[in-house]
């Protein structure tokens, strides 16, 4: 925001495109005043629309939402002194946007610019607020809505407003430009697009008033490409349909080591045992892939991972020491509702509407952490409807279609909500309280009855609970939002890159990298019955997932086509757990049963005891976002590995591979196949082999140089050699 | 004032009287206490060994239970002795099946209740740790193992199961009084999770093949130790049949259903689909109708016809039959508005109102916590104009929830005016956050008095007061009803054991009267407790239930620390708006801080000022003022209480005894080293022939000494045990005097 505010002032000089016949003409206060106070930032929230007295007392509706009340502000408050009817270049508006009297913001209009005239001539005019049988602004279209661009090439928006008496005006400087993925494209002033070096897809959201347009770029890599992997899905027909528009060659489908490894840590949260991967290398099966996708499915370990994944969103968070119990029945019935692979509409449902107590109907504990209906209905829209509309609280949404109606309408769905106090502190017993559904409208202080997003006002009667209607909404097949939500989540999770960045951001002006593909996910994953396990299975049998990590001549630049695996470090709980498989040792969790593993954690308290989990940023379940979960690297991490007491103590535990390998009589090499086969999943390569046995028969010595006992040097040995390992990007990473 | 505000007065004050530095002792004077037996349960026409745990144990004679047909007799050693603390059950072949409480009986009375189950299956006791996969505890189908959970911990058993045979695997714990909230799992052979209970204890299982399955019991926060008992039951059942469950105690609100008479089989039975309004049940009042809260959000509707002036009283049970349901009754009347149907509210009928005000969670004591009242439907309707009536039950619970097995029982009759009557100990805030006390079972020390508070759910529209008693009381124990007058919800007892009674334990009645339509209508009482002693209510929630019976018992191995009472045992005549004075008679047997603040219970004294006692003062004026206090003529009883701080002596006499015990164990051990030091000096001089044979006997009196030796440490210890427990701790309780009766006569007319 802050660069483009800082090319306004030259762009505004410069503005000139307002013709002589439009001075004449009566200036309308909404449709030629606000937006050029829009477009000068004067009623961004940063200055005249700051919540609460906006800037030095004068007040602006944030991008100009609420005209009446900005005209209120602008022609009545401060005693009129804001303009001047009889000498418009005196009003005080005119003479702090030009900077002529001092001004905290600066210049914002050029004197000799048309926007300037333009509100000069509106208050020579008089000053009047439109009528109500004024044009009104019906729509924006840009022009054009689509193109393919090359890397580095520009293309020049023309943006159009239509109104309700037919006119077509040319908006283009008025209207205001942002790209989806600011590392593809940059946006200008004046509707120009700068495309960067990344190929793919990229969205440029076009703004004016409270409307919106879209101008989608394809930019091609222009690279040739040969040979595609087989097709096994529809996933690979949409990814690889893509990827020949925009000329990318994908990478191709990765050894079994890798696959049996990365479908692991994805699908199970865990390593491959050794056992696993011996058994599955050696197979000559050829749906073995398909086969292990489904064992994985049928897992308990599937369950764990993936409740680990949900509760964090879902808030189970421990504040205090009685929160336990209801922490334990929240985080296990998300977990026993995935082993049983519920399917999702009745997960949703049962969470959303839950009544009763913890106790009988665990999933009433989400209303013990969220509250308020305002903050049910943000979370619920953000977590299964991938829509934010925090913004619409207090005023229509800035980049989205979404009103306060539209707000309101959706909290009144969690206006009936019965609470009575339970013998546990904090507690509540949770029941529909019979009564109409709806709630307050803030800004109107008028009643709105329940809606669906975009969907007409629900008539329930006061005997129905009104989240079994929102729920009824949200599972139907049609729902815009629910399916693909869910299914651009799951894609995220396996890719590391949702088609939709952010996941929980979708919105008609943030199109998917790969419409098609999410479409047709979408209606696979309704199709099958909201089956949660389908979704996975579809995706990580794919060719798509099973691309190599390793970029090919032309695909490195690619970050979000698919064209190869995109590696990520393993979360914090799942390398924790693979530390402790690969090392045999076993972290201690209070309360749990010894060999309890990270993932299966029900709540956020054993952050707190764990140095590891915060440093790899186990989230604390504070947000519904999926970004409170750190997966960046940093030194703290590296460090951490190389040094932290609970590392070098798993390396050494009693009866742990270390110590196991060090007293086993078995030659070296078949150990240190062992070692590669539990850390990556592969057997050792011939330089590895040699470096490791190398490593492992040189004689160690004491701080004072004298020379260790054989079998204390080697369990040092094998120690040193785990620890090697551990702290490989190989390791750290599915790739 | 109300009772109710006069016991939150008396709370404060016991606070205040309490301050200081002796805040942090115990709570309430030791009590015999029945924590856990083991097994839990028996099979019909069994003997089994029982051992018990609990507090205060010290002499225990006796194991009682709640039916005669069980019954129970020490297990004797070797030796022929009384084993301490085992007993042996049986079972009588026609004893009901179902839970029944035990109690031990002690020096110090009668004990705290535990739930003791009467099954028809197989029972097991678990005998070896069972914590993992490869030592799981073979469990055979239409079995029942008895078990204690592990902290941390996951106990397997193992079963065969059979392709398309149902199995209902059900662990009984809350409902047996246990603190366990059990995780029921069933795995494969290999140990991985199939399915899962986490909220009833009940998992009903098909094989989808046969082979090995494994059964995972463990706790939903992995918490363990003795108290979290569980029964694991295993039973081959028919696809057909609802799913079978382990009896339970039962639900403090359950006091207010059926007080009268069974029901027995409903006449009609709910016919789904009956949620629409095109598809209401038609039904003729009065009715009694068996349904189903299923499947989710479920409504059932009913259609009827009804005429003005018609009142009707709608009962729902749900809750009471121990269901996790919110039942909710909206009746609507039907008429039309040219062709579209107009519904016109007649009434909405929720819960049952707890008939006092239950504590709130918070840490300090602020009334009892038992919810007298039910999430069910008690309610009245009357019909103000002919016509057709809808009337919809749903669960406000049932929205998502889709279980079968949440029934209810809908009784739509006339009036016929009735009472159900519950009471419990009172208590009020000794210490913040202990709630041990509500646990105490109704063990009386000779000279002391404990009250109990009387609840009443009044039914159709009855409002008459009622008369409070307690029947069949053991010789040395009377008790003083404070009624329950006319339009209100509470009462309370008082049980008094006598200053020169002796021990005795009975199973005693409390029973209320009443006038109904010009006869005497007499309900009994049940009684209500606790089923663990908490002493901090912010780590525990306290379980309450409702007891099988109401045993008694007194003590005369210790008498109550102050007993206060009305100098003669007499009405006290007074006319209204004048003075009476009762001189009060205060007996003191053992030390005690600070000074008593006496507040008065009972509506005739309600609005008197504490009255401050010296301690050791043996006597005080109570002086009622009628003219401020205002009864109503007529006889009232009233007690006086309050909070107090004891040096409390455990048991003296046990020193006396450990003394003597020890003296004797040293004197033996004596005797015995002589002989064997005797016999030493004797293997050293015998002739080399002989010598084998005195090494013999000299070896035997060398062990003979050695468990000498080990008896007199045991001795020691014991001794040492008796004088730790006997050395004056500050134990905080509270007194209640005997009932105090006053008679108020009309003023003289001027």
């Amino acid at each position: 925001m802050g660069r483009w505010v800082g090319s306004l002032a030259a762009w505004l000089l410069a503005m000139g495109a307002v013709s002589a016949a439009e001075s004449v003409r009566a200036v309308s206060f909404i449709n030629d005043v606000v937006p050029v106070l829009t477009k000068a930032s004067c009623n961004s929230g940063a200055c005249h629309a700051k919540a609460g007295m906006g800037q030095n007392g004068f007040q602006l509706s944030l991008l100009g939402f609420e005209p009446q009340e900005d005209y209120e502000h602008l022609v009545k408050e401060a005693r009129g002194r804001r303009l001047s009817a009889t000498a418009p270049e005196q009003s005080l508006l005119l003479l702090k946007a030009a900077s002529a009297v001092p001004h905290g913001g600066g210049r914002r209009l050029d004197p000799e610019s048309e926007a300037y005239r333009l509100v000069k001539t509106w208050i020579a005019q008089g000053m009047k607020y439109d009528q109500s049988t004024d044009p009104k602004l019906v729509s924006i279209s840009v022009q054009p809505a689509r193109g393919t661009l090359k890397r580095k090439g520009e293309q020049q928006l023309k943006v159009m407003a239509r109104f309700s008496d037919g006119r077509v005006k040319d908006i283009t400087k008025l209207a205001l430009y942002e790209a989806n993925d600011r590392s593809m494209a940059e946006t200008e002033e004046n509707g120009r697009v700068r495309i960067l070096d990344i190929p793919g897809n990229v969205a440029v959201m076009v703004r004016f008033q409270d409307k919106t347009a879209v101008f989608n770029a394809s930019v091609p890599l222009g690279a040739p490409v040969k040979h595609l992997p087989p097709s096994k899905n529809f996933i690979d027909q949409f990814v690889f349909t893509n990827l020949k528009q925009i000329s990318v060659p994908p990478s191709p489908v990765c050894d079994d080591a890798t696959f049996i490894r990365r479908v692991s840590l994805d699908i199970a949260g865990r390593l491959p045992t050794v056992a696993e991967a011996e058994v599955f290398l050696s197979s000559t099966e050829p749906s073995k892939r398909d086969k292990l996708v489904d064992t994985l499915l049928t897992s308990p370990d599937y369950a764990d991972f993936f409740a680990n994944k949900w509760t964090a969103l879902l808030k189970n968070k421990r504040d205090a020491a009685s929160d336990i119990s209801a922490n334990f029945a929240f985080h296990s019935w998300v977990r026993d509702s995935l082993l049983a692979n519920k399917p999702y509409d009745q997960l949703v449902r049962q969470l959303l509407a839950a009544t009763g107590t913890i106790e009988g109907n665990p999933p009433v504990a989400w209303y013990k952490r969220v509250k308020q209906p305002t903050e049910q209905l943000e979370d619920v829209a953000q977590l299964f409807l991938g829509v934010r509309m925090q913004c619409a609280q207090c005023h229509h949404h800035p980049f989205e279609r979404w009103s306060q109606h539209d707000y309101y309408s959706m909290s009144a769905f969690f206006s009936q909500i019965g609470r009575k106090p339970t013998a546990t502190a904090g507690e509540d017993v949770i029941f529909h309280k019979r009564g109409m559904a709806q709630a307050e409208n803030k800004k109107t202080k008028l009643p709105v009855k329940p809606a669906g997003l975009g969907d007409p006002t629900l008539d329930i009667p006061p005997d129905e609970d009104p989240r079994l209607r929102l729920a009824d909404w949200m599972g139907n097949k049609a729902n815009p939002f629910f399916a693909k939500s869910l299914v651009n989540r799951y894609w995220k999770h396996f890719f590391k890159r949702g088609l939709i960045e952010p996941e929980d951001d979708i919105r008609d002006t943030n199109p998917p990298s790969n419409p098609e593909l999410l479409d047709a996910l979408a209606k696979h994953f309704v199709e099958s019955g909201f089956d949660l396990k389908a979704v996975v299975r579809v995706i990580t049998q794919s060719s798509t997932y099973q691309l190599s990590a390793t970029p090919n001549q032309h695909n490195g630049v690619d970050r979000q086509n698919f064209s190869h695996f995109y590696p990520r470090r393993m979360q914090a709980e799942v390398l924790l757990d693979s530390i402790d498989q690969f090392t045999g040792a076993k972290t201690d969790f209070a309360d749990l049963p010894p060999g309890t593993r990270a993932i299966a954690l029900p709540d956020n308290s054993y952050n707190r005891g764990s140095a590891f989990l915060k440093v790899f940023g186990r989230p604390e379940g504070a947000s519904v976002c999926e970004c409170e979960r750190a997966s960046s690297a940093s030194l703290a991490q590296s460090l951490h590995l190389m040094n932290a007491s609970d590392v070098k103590g798993k390396l050494a535990a009693s009866g742990g591979r270390a110590e196991r390998l060090a007293k086993d009589d078995k030659p070296a090499a078949q150990k240190i196949r062992e070692l590669y086969l539990a850390a990556f999943a592969r057997e050792p390569q011939s330089h590895e082999q040699a470096v490791a046995e190398e490593y492992l028969a040189k004689p160690r010595e004491d701080a004072q140089g004298k020379p260790l006992p054989p079998d204390q040097s080697r369990r040092i040995a094998y120690e040193d050699l785990l620890w090697a390992l551990i702290n490989t990007k190989e390791f750290l990473y599915n790739h | 004032m109300s009772p109710k505000s006069s016991v939150r007065l008396f709370a404060g004050v016991a606070c205040l009287a309490l301050a200081g530095p002796t805040f942090a002792q115990q709570v309430i004077l030791p009590t015999p206490r029945l924590l856990t037996t083991m097994p839990m349960g028996a099979q019909v026409g069994t003997t089994v060994e029982v051992a018990i745990t609990g507090e205060n144990l010290e002499d225990v004679t006796e194991l009682q239970f709640s039916t005669p047909k069980l019954t129970a007799k020490s297990k004797l050693a070797a030796d022929g002795q009384p084993e301490a603390n085992k007993f042996l059950v049986t079972v009588a072949a026609d004893a009901p099946v179902g839970v029944h409480d035990a109690r031990f009986v002690s020096r110090l009375g009668v004990s705290s209740a535990r739930a003791f189950t009467v099954s028809k299956l197989a029972e097991v006791t678990r005998t070896k740790p069972n914590a993992t996969l490869e030592i799981a505890l073979e469990l055979k189908g239409n079995s029942v193992c008895n078990a204690t959970m592990t902290a941390r911990a996951v106990d397997f058993y193992a079963f065969t199961g059979t392709k398309g045979k149902r199995v209902v695997i059900e662990c009984a714990t809350a409902g047996i009084d246990s603190k366990l909230t059990p995780v029921l799992i069933v795995a494969d052979g290999e140990g991985r999770d199939l399915v899962v209970n986490r909220t009833s204890g009940l998992l009903d299982f098909t094989p989808a093949a046969n082979g090995k399955y494994f059964v995972k019991v463990h706790s939903l926060t992995f918490k363990g130790g003795p108290e979290h008992f569980y029964r694991l039951a295993l039973q081959e059942v028919a696809a057909s049949v609802p799913a079978p469950r382990q009896s339970a105690t039962r639900t403090v609100s359950a006091f207010s259903w059926n007080p009268a008479a069974d029901f027995g089989v409903a006449k009609t039975v709910e016919v789904e689909p009956n949620n629409d309004r095109a598809k209401a049940q038609k039904i003729t009042l009065p009715c009694d109708i068996a349904g189903a809260f299923y499947p989710a959000a479920d409504v059932d509707t009913f259609e009827f016809n009804a005429k003005k002036g018609e009142v009707w009283w709608v009962e729902v049970a749900s809750e009471r039959l121990g269901l996790l349901t919110d039942p909710f009754v909206l009746v609507q009347r039907v008429t039309q508005d040219g062709d579209k149907e107009k519904l016109t509210d007649v009434a909405e009928l929720n819960d049952i109102p707890p008939p006092m005000k239950p504590s709130s969670n918070g840490y300090s004591y602020d009334g009892p916590p038992y919810d007298g009242g039910s999430p069910d439907v008690l309610g009245k309707l009357e019909i103000k104009e002919d016509g057709l009536y809808r009337l919809q039950l749903r669960d406000l619970f049932g929205g998502t929830r889709s279980e079968a097995a949440n029934i209810y029982r809908l009784v739509i009759r006339k009036a016929t005016p009735d009472f159900a009557l519950a009471a419990w100990a009172l208590h009020m805030n000794l210490r913040n956050g202990d709630r041990n006390a509500v646990s105490k079972p109704i063990a009386l020390r000779a000279g002391g008095t404990m009250a109990l508070e009387v609840v009443v759910i009044r039914r159709d529209g009855f409002d008459g007061e009622i008369e409070l008693a307690m029947e069949n009381l053991p010789s040395g124990v009377t008790a003083a009803g404070l009624k329950i007058p006319a339009g209100k919800s509470q009462g309370m007892l008082l049980v008094t054991a006598g200053e020169k009674a002796l021990r005795s334990v009975g199973f005693a009645k409390i029973v209320g009267r009443a006038q109904i339509n010009g006869s005497t209508v007499a309900r009994p009482c049940h009684l209500a407790s606790m089923a663990w002693p908490v002493r901090d209510a912010s780590g525990e929630i306290p379980k309450p239930r409702l007891m099988a019976d109401v045993p008694v018992s007194i003590t005369d191995a210790e008498g109550t620390p102050i007993t206060i009472a009305a100098r003669e045992d007499k009405v006290w005549e007074v006319k209204a708006g004048e003075k009476l004075t009762i001189p009060l008679k205060l007996t003191w047997r053992s030390e005690i801080s600070g000074q008593l603040q006496l507040r008065a219970y009972g509506t005739a004294a309600s609005g008197l000022k504490p009255l401050e006692v010296a301690a050791k003062a043996e006597t005080a004026d109570l002086v009622l003022d009628l003219a401020a206090l205002k009864p109503a003529p007529g006889e009232h009883t009233f007690a006086l209480a309050s909070g107090y701080v004891v040096k409390y002596r455990h048991n003296p006499a046990a020193i006396l005894l450990a003394e003597a015990a020890q003296k004797k164990a040293e004197a033996e051990a004596a005797a015995v080293a002589v002989e064997a030091k005797k016999l030493a000096a004797e293997v050293t001089a015998a002739p080399a022939e002989k010598r084998a044979a005195v090494e013999t006997v000299a070896k035997a009196a060398s062990e003979k000494l050695k468990s000498a030796e080990a008896a007199k440490a045991d001795a020691a210890k014991r001794m040492k045990a008796a004088t730790d427990a006997a050395a004056p701790k500050d134990i905080a309780d509270i007194v209640v005097s005997e009932p105090i009766r006053i008679r108020v006569l009309p003023a003289d007319k001027k």
